[in-house]
């Protein structure tokens, strides 16, 4: 009955500094912090639908809806992705770092977008 | 000795390194649609009259339901693969089936909503499009074409929740490994994620 034994225990060891926490790590999160991350992620899509469909904030709808959007997006990568309990540095940063990357090519993008025809 | 029941580890498996695999196919799912997000802004930019005008046309409560069908979907596959790391088995596959259900649901009302605008002559290249303003145009051919990618992704993401049932099914996933499991809930959330974005930047310009 060795493979009993096998499925039993963790198939790496598991120490306290971390290394090969792996598998076992995510059971800490409770049923109870993904539903209040549920709620919240439906309460900001009422309220964006609120704010664009009832309040017409003109020229800031835009930033408010993207602002929401960016809420609701870092509620889901934490909570639903856990990059919240991720320890590992490379983790932390994947995100920030592509939103750099995007950033670089939108910037980009609009100085040439916004300047095309103007500089001549 | 079954053979088939032979253990799956033969020693560590490297559970990070596969995490962060998907983590890095996310990433580049998400300059994916990035492009397509800044070639929506630039021409959002350049026409904003059209865009609303356009954006208008569309269902916003239908929208507003497929956020909110997706947003629980993803609740049910975070806490399916919670429960099958606890043992729950049964509950893990109870809330993929309704994950899945979720999922083909919002690819119905996607596909009712298209439907309609077909069924008006709106499509791309469709003679009554053609003659409208050509930010009009613009923004139904950026509708199509990133909702239509977006529709894909949640079609791909049911058949990986698919595999995965079968594979809890089989007990080839269980709280000792789970990593498969858990990166395709990962892909999953992206799908999520992508929809918060292309939500308000379609159905509420106001």
């Amino acid at each position: 009955m060795e493979n009993r034994e096998e499925k039993i225990h963790p198939p790496f060891p598991l120490s306290p500094e971390g290394r090969g926490r792996g598998e076992g790590e995510l059971q800490m999160v409770k049923y109870r912090t993904y539903v209040f991350v549920w709620m919240g992620l439906v309460t900001l899509t009422i309220l964006t639908y609120t704010v664009a469909v009832g309040i017409h904030p003109g020229g800031w709808a835009i930033l408010v809806a993207l602002a929401i959007a960016g809420t609701k997006s870092s509620l889901v990568l934490n909570y639903f992705m856990h990059l919240k309990s991720e320890r590992l540095l490379i983790f932390k940063v994947i995100i920030p770092l592509v939103m750099a990357v995007f950033l670089v090519f939108i910037l980009l993008t609009f100085s040439d977008v916004v300047f095309r025809g103007v500089v001549e | 000795m079954d053979e088939a029941k032979a253990p799956v580890f033969e020693g560590a498996i490297d559970y990070t390194g596969a995490k962060l695999g998907m983590w890095l196919f996310i990433l580049s799912e998400l300059l994916l649609f990035g492009g397509m997000f800044i070639l929506y802004t630039v021409y959002r930019y350049k026409s904003p009259a059209d865009f609303h005008h356009a954006s208008k046309e569309l269902d916003v409560v239908l929208g507003t339901l497929n956020t909110i069908i997706l947003l629980t979907s993803s609740l049910s596959v975070a806490v399916s693969i919670t429960a099958l790391q606890r043992g729950g088995r049964r509950l893990s596959a109870v809330l993929l089936m309704i994950t899945m259900a979720l999922g083909l649901l919002f690819l119905v009302n996607k596909g009712f909503e298209w439907t309609t605008k077909i069924g008006h002559g709106i499509y791309p290249n469709s003679p009554i499009l053609l003659a409208r303003p050509k930010g009009e145009i613009l923004f139904f051919g950026l509708y199509y074409v990133m909702t239509g990618l977006h529709g894909l992704h949640v079609l791909v993401g049911v058949c990986v929740l698919c595999v995965m049932l079968i594979l809890v099914a089989k007990d080839r996933i269980n709280p000792m490994h789970f990593v498969p499991f858990e990166n395709a809930g990962l892909y999953w959330h992206l799908v999520d994620i992508i929809w918060i974005f292309l939500y308000p930047l379609f159905y509420l310009i106001t």
